[in-house]
């Protein structure tokens, strides 16, 4: 109740309603952009939070994320091209709609249904996020160590075909993390005598770099012709009859898209796909999936719009980002000063009572913008790449040199960029590095400050009795997955892609 | 043999072999904690190496044991990369060059530039259209930087005009 009342507070102010509309905007148009995903499209606003206050800067990207798993169906529905990849089981029955003609109501049910996700994910994040923070705040720095163990510990999850690549992944992030001031003596590390470097690399450089520019060198790499739209459809709701049908498509994605939402390293896509299969499990015309059912884009657009929110409840709650889109918005936070975990909501609680104001609007919001911007998505759609991307560049390059003026930055910012290249290249996860980057501080001033607390004991993390229960609680999510890894390949069954979460 | 984890491998054990060196060069002090700054550094470094060299034997183990069909399988899968680092090496390329000229050329016409070379190397054909996105582009971007959100971008050539 009280949670409600503080929200409530923040439904009137301008800058909340106004950053959540703008941020889902800009997430619709993102996401409907084949290859430009939720995070990149979060990334390249990234830059421009510094000039807002925290919470218009959270709220703003926050609504993005929910804007671009909106938008991921455009594409999806009208030229078989999945805008986002949760929004690939929307593929199957959404171009079946189109082809039969029935590509508005097709949207519309997309739209619909992702709001009725957003709503019911923002219940569920309202509802978990601060019971679980509370636990949190007789954290020691025992404890605090532990919890970013555990927030590395996702990276098992999230290494896809090889974990060793994921953990070497990691350690890349681990290592920049290190260059900068020492977290206890304050001396310089891996500075080589640069003054731009004493205060360490800023985690924007580096997810903008990752995401953003190596995908444009990716598509720099690619020279082809590109779909186009050649219909004209308008968004139609679905009626009553047909809207209560959809109900049961739609409680499945709100459940399947809570549950892996909450589970970091789970993610959209995964999600989208469990609530296809199991709608048609569950469906009384199992027959129609594949050819065109409305519950196969209920489903997965319930389930995918509903992880955006749930999956704030870890990053909120013990600040590990579970995913792409989630360590961005951590960024977000890092941005302004504002460390995500438990001493949130003690320290900073405007801004999670913002930011769930801001939600809310941006899910009410996104059923009129939605709308309105379809037109929109489809000229932006239609625009030939070599303009559309250099316009990107632009973007990204403008973005990055106004956060301190600085053409080093952009060096960074690119350097980053050519080792994103190099890693979908060679095929390594990028949410390993950006784990290690934004908890390598957390996880080495814990450590360090436990031992000298301890006179060097390591069992001072035994004793700690919540440190202990983090602790085994990541040996336990690394043991699941290392003994799911090894089910799956004696059934000879190759484990999720890391594109799934990497992209998502 | 040359698969795409064998290079993984390799480039993790020749990333931590440089990171180790400058990591043993990290001095200590009497105040330090037990651990000290280059501690933990260490420890990454030699993980790294080791996980490298685990990516690297397993690479060399998959590729001897691999079937007729998965060895032409990833005989093939370098087909083409030469290409796509080339393509990528010139935009990077736009990009540095964006970076020496902006404190001269200034943010609008260094922008306007970069707009206009970015758009034909990735291939746009209509020359005229190309001029307009490049001016119109730098002047949208300018507003909204400059004028909107009150990023003091560099002037450069322009700073007599007050831009």
């Amino acid at each position: 109740m009280e949670t409600l009342t503080h929200t409530a507070a923040f439904l009137l102010e301008w800058n909340v309603i106004l950053a959540a509309l703008i941020g889902v905007t800009w997430g619709i148009m993102g996401g409907s952009l084949p290859g430009i995903s939720p995070s990149i499209t979060m990334a390249l606003l990234l830059p421009f939070t510094y000039t807002l206050d925290p919470t218009s800067a959270i709220v703003l990207l926050a609504s993005t994320y929910i804007g671009a798993e909106y938008g991921g169906s455009v594409p999806a529905i009208l030229i078989r091209t999945p805008g986002t990849n949760a929004a690939a089981a929307t593929v199957i029955d959404g171009y079946e709609m189109n082809r039969q003609g029935k590509a508005g109501l097709a949207l519309g049910i997309s739209l619909y249904s992702g709001v009725i996700g957003s709503l019911f994910g923002l219940a569920m994040l309202m509802t978990l996020s601060g019971p679980l923070a509370q636990v949190a705040l007789a954290f020691t720095p025992m404890a605090y160590f532990a919890l970013g163990i555990l927030g590395l510990s996702v990276i098992a999850t999230l290494s896809g075909e090889n974990l060793v690549k994921g953990l070497i992944a990691a350690m890349l992030g681990l290592i920049i993390a290190t260059i900068g001031s020492d977290p206890v003596t304050g001396g310089t590390r891996f500075t080589f005598g640069s003054a731009e470097l004493l205060g360490g690399i800023e985690p924007v450089m580096i997810m903008v770099g990752l995401f953003a520019m190596s995908e444009l060198l990716v598509q720099a790499s690619r020279r082809g012709k590109d779909d186009r739209v050649t219909s004209r459809p308008r968004i139609q709701f679905p009626d009553w009859p047909l809207a209560k049908r959809l109900i049961p498509a739609q409680l499945i994605g709100n459940g399947i898209g809570t549950f892996e939402g909450v589970m970091p390293g789970a993610g959209g896509t995964i999600a989208s796909f469990m609530s296809y299969n199991e709608a048609r499990r569950w469906s009384r015309h199992p027959e129609e999936f594949g050819k065109g059912s409305p519950e196969g884009i209920a489903a997965p657009e319930t389930a995918n719009n509903t992880v955006a929110e749930t999956a704030l409840v870890p990053l909120l709650s013990f600040g590990i980002p579970g995913s792409n889109s989630t360590a961005i918005l951590l960024g977000g936070f890092l941005i302004h000063g504002i460390v995500p975990g438990p001493m949130l909501f003690q320290k900073s609680g405007e801004v999670v009572y913002g930011l769930y104001a801001g939600l809310f609007t941006a899910a009410i919001g996104q059923l009129v913008i939605g709308m309105a911007m379809l037109p929109v998505c489809i000229w932006l759609v239609n625009r030939p790449r070599p303009y559309l991307n250099a316009f990107i560049f632009a973007l990204i390059l403008s973005g990055i040199y106004s956060i301190h003026n600085e053409a080093f930055d952009l060096g960074i910012m690119i350097a980053a960029g050519v080792a994103g290249f190099f890693m979908r290249m060679l095929r390594f996860p990028f949410l390993p590095t950006v784990l290690g980057l934004v908890l390598g501080y957390l996880v080495e001033s814990n450590f360090r400050r436990s031992l000298v607390l301890s006179g060097d004991d390591l069992m001072i993390f035994v004793d700690d009795r919540i440190s202990l229960a983090l602790l085994v609680l990541a040996f336990l999510f690394i043991g699941g997955s290392i003994a799911k890894r090894g089910y799956e390949l004696l059934r000879h069954r190759p484990s999720s892609t890391f594109s799934e979460n990497a992209e998502s | 043999m040359l698969t795409r984890d064998f290079v993984g491998g390799v480039a993790s054990i020749a990333i931590g072999a440089v990171y180790l060196f400058f990591a043993y060069q990290l001095r200590s002090s009497a105040l330090d904690d037990s651990m000290g700054p280059g501690g933990l550094p260490r420890l990454y470094g030699w993980l790294l190496v080791g996980l490298g060299a685990v990516l690297t034997i397993q690479a060399l183990l998959a590729s001897r044991l691999a079937t007729a069909d998965v060895s032409s399988e990833e005989k093939g899968e370098w087909d083409g990369q030469g290409r796509k680092v080339a393509f990528a090496a010139g935009l990077l390329a736009i990009g540095l060059g964006y970076i020496f000229v902006i404190e001269t050329l200034g943010y609008l016409l260094s922008v306007a530039v970069l707009l206009l070379v970015t758009a034909l190397y990735l291939g746009a054909g209509n020359k005229g259209r190309v001029v307009a996105v490049a001016v119109f582009g730098a002047i949208f971007l300018w507003v909204m930087f400059v004028i909107v959100l009150g990023v003091r971008m560099p002037s450069g050539l322009l700073a007599s005009l007050g831009l």
